[in-house]
């Protein structure tokens, strides 16, 4: 997920690497930084945190520099930790992605050599072994380096003497931007194409050196090798979203292998988090929009797995609960770790004696810092406003706790909990199925995206799902919708059935299905459309205008699955009412106002 | 130059492993076929690849994505309906309007390596074909040759009699001239690309380039098994996953993250095992196995030669050889295959299969003390109860109660 950017020519070598890292931002990143050749040594500044929280020092202009963005998946985003990286004397400086499997034998060797490593990094040992390699000419003393090191990377490193680049691919993503008096080289084609059109691939084994005027390459045999120029004839939003018409369907066909990244390792053994250093006689969820509703999900799985009382709240009204002497363990969501609210929230709970956990999917956001434990997600990034495989994984979170505290507590034998693992394992592919039914799913749409208000209506642990389903709808569709438990109905909104009013009945086979099989009867003898999302049945053939049934799974995990089914009727209402689909009027990805 | 794949068939013939996903990508080594085809353009520089694609494309387009993972710049083409037989002109027409000049056309269905590419860019002309041998002509598109060797004279597909044992890999190269060819050979009806080639071997000259290169073609179920075990032969040891103590590791073993390998287990290579697996205590995997994503493996259980997709799981006990299980099939304690020369049904007809097990597609449940006899494809989901033993093929979602 990292990116690289460097650049040699006559323009503002800063304004030029910033805009390229920009340009990336859409991977998602924690840290960023940029090395820039000077006279007096290489200029270097690297922070965790944004592109734009880089100062606007002055750096000579006519000159030669680098820039990277990191997303850590594993270990810490630190200033240290962010790319470029400097050898010992200031000379030398080098960005990397990828891999280097043998970093270990290499850095105690240099390290003994009396080389000294300001991180943690693998990247780091590359910028010494060029060190230990420099004889008077970079582009020797990389291929002497790269034939040191095993595995993968891509790598642009720069000198305190010239204004050349040098660069090295191996499995590694790696383009050359060619301009007239400049290049460029970066990770990936829209870190360019603000600059340039023209492009030249590297292969596996590549080396080559930038200057102003040229560009020259040789391949793994060490021959001068010509690539040839290609140019470019898309436009950046369209490389971002890799074919897809959005980001949310790029995002919702995402899901399976978010939900892969999310149970992978977790699975054998929960690591996460020392479980057995908090109280769990109580838990609280809390959380705002799409996450508060994966919270209420959450209460009903902490309940049946383990037993666990809980509570949830919507962040901007915790504080005015009043606090009891209970201090229930606080569990907060959000997908940016940026919503206000919510680490507001969190404050609150931590004041009021509570040990909290935040489930985010960016690293080291601020509300990590608010919070006793902290789980990822591992999603990747999510750039359509309406969060799609935040909600997905945040609910996988949720399984993966309560099964560990319930094999905890004694209330889950063993079997039990392996067979909802082995559901775990399979879910990914049962999202795949339902995704292979876009076309079923996109016909329904074509009432919904006539009515003028819609119902969704659940029980039990899908009734939260029917909250989550409207509020998609109202978010991209601009449909109102309402979700309700489904016995709610003839409590008030009943009055508002008409012919027009599609009702959406979640249905599942648990121990409320008899109860919505009669709920879809009333329903549907008030001559509202009737779609129902659930599982396969004659019954609900038969008094349904619409049925779809999703692959068969445990009630407990039907949810996640009917959760799916409800995004794609969101995504294809609002695709046929022509809506702003990953930009919805009057909203922000990550709210943070109060 | 750029490189059209065509990936928009089903692959009918491997049924029932392409209910849910086309052919192009079933897991060989745990990677689809289609990635090895991209990856052979991409190692010979060629980076911009149109890929034609129709049925189950989203599986394509959500795994290759705009190809900067792989190196590539894929742009994709939709297939909408595909004519009643071999479509293969008309799935490359649809690639029409990307193509300027001359261009390589790939099957997106068969495993290749870069020297295959190689051979093709090497020697080629304006319009020219790829061949290979093979020992069983007569499921392929035959080529006679002449000049001597150095052109086409006719290519004709599947014939009962093949009149030699050089065969199309179905890998071309063309000046986009060829769409004009396509144009008119469709306004016969005609709509595969064997037929444009007689057309324009009526005009013009297609060069012949011989290649000895990997080809390997998947045709029936049972074939996933020996491309596999020839996809193994180049994987390296490299080991991610967390190993417990007294396991046996032995040659090239490929295990993924955040997989866990429990004590007592013994593994020998050539073998892959992906990314969230859970495998044993003391199960024991043989060489010439392929082991996917999120799959469990109890203990005791014996997986030879064999490929295991995605989100399986075997009970404790079991003994797995020369088989193939699809994405999400569970089975009990005692599950038991083995292996022999067996007459297999698929396709209409009777195969001779000379080492073959069990070939299971995907979501099926198969209960405790389950044998299936050699030869057996069970489709998808299906479900076999416990004690059974099941000597017949069993058509999708079929019950063996």
């Amino acid at each position: 997920m990292c990116g690289i950017v460097g650049y040699t020519g006559t323009k503002d070598v800063r304004e030029v690497i910033l805009k390229g890292l920009k340009r990336l931002e859409y991977r998602g990143y924690d840290s960023a930084g940029i090395a820039v050749r000077t006279d007096e040594g290489i200029y270097i500044q690297k922070k965790k945190g944004r592109i734009d929280d880089l100062s606007r020092e002055e750096v000579p202009k006519r000159s030669a520099g680098i820039g990277h963005t990191r997303w850590a998946t594993h270990g810490k985003p630190s200033d240290e930790n962010a790319h470029p990286f400097l050898d010992c004397s200031n000379e030398l400086s080098i960005v990397h992605n990828g891999i280097i499997d043998n970093f270990n034998a290499i850095k105690d060797e240099l390290v003994e050599k009396g080389h000294e490593f300001s991180s943690e990094t693998d990247s780091e040992v590359i910028v010494h072994l060029l060190e230990e390699n420099y004889e008077g000419d970079l582009l020797t003393a990389l291929k002497k380096t790269i034939r040191r090191i095993q595995g993968s990377y891509a790598v642009v490193a720069v000198q305190k003497d010239s204004d050349e680049l040098v660069v090295a691919r191996n499995q590694s993503p790696l383009v050359i931007g060619v301009g007239s008096q400049e290049h460029f080289v970066a990770s990936d084609v829209p870190a360019l194409l603000d600059h340039t059109k023209d492009v030249k691939y590297l292969q596996d084994g590549d080396i080559a050196r930038l200057s102003k005027e040229k560009v020259e390459i040789w391949d793994e045999k060490e021959d001068l090798v010509e690539r040839e120029t290609k140019n470019i004839k898309w436009d950046v939003e369209d490389a971002e979203k890799s074919g897809y018409e959005h980001f949310m369907l790029k995002e919702i066909y995402e899901q399976p292998q978010a939900i892969h990244e999310s149970i992978l390792g977790r699975l054998t053994s929960f690591e996460d988090i020392d479980l057995s250093k908090y109280d769990f006689q109580e838990v609280q969820f809390i959380a705002c929009g799409t996450s508060a509703h994966a919270g209420y999900v959450g209460r009903y799985i902490f309940e049946k797995l383990a037993e666990i009382p809980c509570t949830v709240e919507v962040s901007s009204e915790y504080r005015y609960t009043s606090p009891s002497d209970s201090t229930p363990f606080t569990i907060l969501f959000s997908q940016s770790g940026e919503t206000l609210d919510t680490i507001a929230a969190a404050r609150e709970a931590k004041r009021r004696g509570c040990n909290t956990l935040a489930v985010t999917n960016v690293m080291d956001s601020s509300i990590t810092r608010e919070v006793d434990e902290v789980v990822y997600t591992q999603a990747g990034p999510e750039i359509g406003v309406a969060a799609t495989k935040t909600f997905t994984t945040q609910v996988i979170i949720i399984y993966l706790l309560a099964i560990e505290l319930g094999l905890r507590k004694g209330v889950l034998n063993k079997n039990k909990a392996e067979r909802y693992k082995d559901e775990l394992r399979r879910l990914p592919r049962k999202v795949e199925r339902i995704l292979d039914d876009k076309d079923k799913i996109e016909a329904m749409t074509e009432r919904l995206a006539k009515a003028r208000d819609v119902f969704f209506v659940g029980r039990n642990i899908n009734y939260p799902v029917a909250l989550e389903g409207a509020l998609k709808l109202k978010e991209i569709a601009y449909v109102h919708a309402a979700g309700y438990p489904a016995g709610e109905m003839k409590h008030g909104p009943f009055a508002l059935l008409t012919k027009d009013t599609p009702v959406i009945a979640l249905a599942i086979k648990d121990h409320t299905f008899e109860k919505m099989l009669g709920n879809i009867g009333e329903i549907a003898a008030r001559d509202s459309p009737v779609m129902v999302i659930g599982d396969e049945d004659k019954e609900v053939k038969k008094l349904s205008d619409y049925a779809y049934f999703i692959p068969e799974t445990l009630p407990i995990f039907s949810p996640l699955l009917v959760n799916v089914v409800l995004q794609l009727i969101a995504y294809f209402t609002a695709y046929r009412l022509g809506q702003d689909i990953d930009k919805p009027r009057n909203l922000a990805k990550s709210v943070t106002v109060e | 130059m750029k490189a059209v794949i065509l990936a928009a068939g089903e692959g009918t013939r491997l049924r029932p492993f392409t209910a849910t996903e086309p052919k192009v990508m079933i897991p060989v080594a745990n990677k689809p076929i289609l990635e090895y085809v991209v990856e052979a353009l991409v190692e010979n520089g060629i980076n911009e690849i149109v890929m034609v694609v129709g049925y189950r494309r989203h599986r394509i387009m959500s795994y290759f994505g705009d190809g900067a993972e792989f190196g590539a710049d894929i742009e994709y083409v939709k297939q909408r309906k595909q004519p009643p037989s071999g479509g293969t002109a008309h799935a490359l027409y649809q690639a029409k309007n990307k193509i300027d000049e001359e261009f390589l056309v790939l099957p997106g269905d068969n495993v290749i390596s870069k020297e295959t590419v190689h051979d093709l860019l090497e020697n080629m002309n304006e319009h020219s074909l790829l061949i290979t041998k093979s020992d069983t002509p007569s499921k392929y598109g035959v080529v006679t040759l002449k000049d001597g060797g150095k052109q086409i004279e006719y290519l004709i597909e599947k014939p009962e009699k093949s009149p030699s044992h050089l065969i199309s890999t179905g890998i071309y190269s063309f000046s986009p001239e060829i769409f004009d060819k396509i144009e008119e050979v469709m306004q016969e009806n005609h709509y595969d690309l064997p037929s444009v080639i007689q057309k324009i071997l009526k005009e013009k000259e297609i060069k012949a380039v011989r290649t000895e290169e990997t080809w390997i073609d998947a045709v029936y179920p049972w074939d996933l098994l020996h491309v596999n075990s020839a996809a193994l032969m180049d994987i390296s040891k490299k080991i991610n996953g967390s190993i417990e103590e007294n396991v046996i590791i032995k040659g090239d073993v490929k295990i993924g993250k955040g997989t866990r390998i429990r004590g007592g287990s013994f593994i020998e290579g050539p073998v892959i095992i992906g990314e969230g697996c859970d495998i044993g205590p003391n199960a024991c995997i043989l060489p010439s196995s392929s082991i996917d994503d999120n799959t469990k493996i109890a203990p005791f259980t014996v997986i030879q030669n064999s490929v295991i997709m995605k989100g399986v799981s075997i009970g404790p006990n079991s003994n797995l050889q020369d088989s193939v299980l699809g994405e999400g099939v569970r089975t009990g304690t005692n599950f038991s295959t083995f292996s022999d020369c067996s007459r297999v049904e698929a396709d209409n007809g009777l195969h001779q299969v000379k080492k073959i097990g069990v070939m299971v597609a995907e979501d099926t449940h198969i209960g405790s003390c389950v044998t299936l006899e050699p030869g057996v494809i069970v489709g998808k989901d299906c479900e076999i109860r416990s004690g059974r033993t099941i000597r017949e093929n069993l058509r999708t979602g079929e019950k063996a109660v």
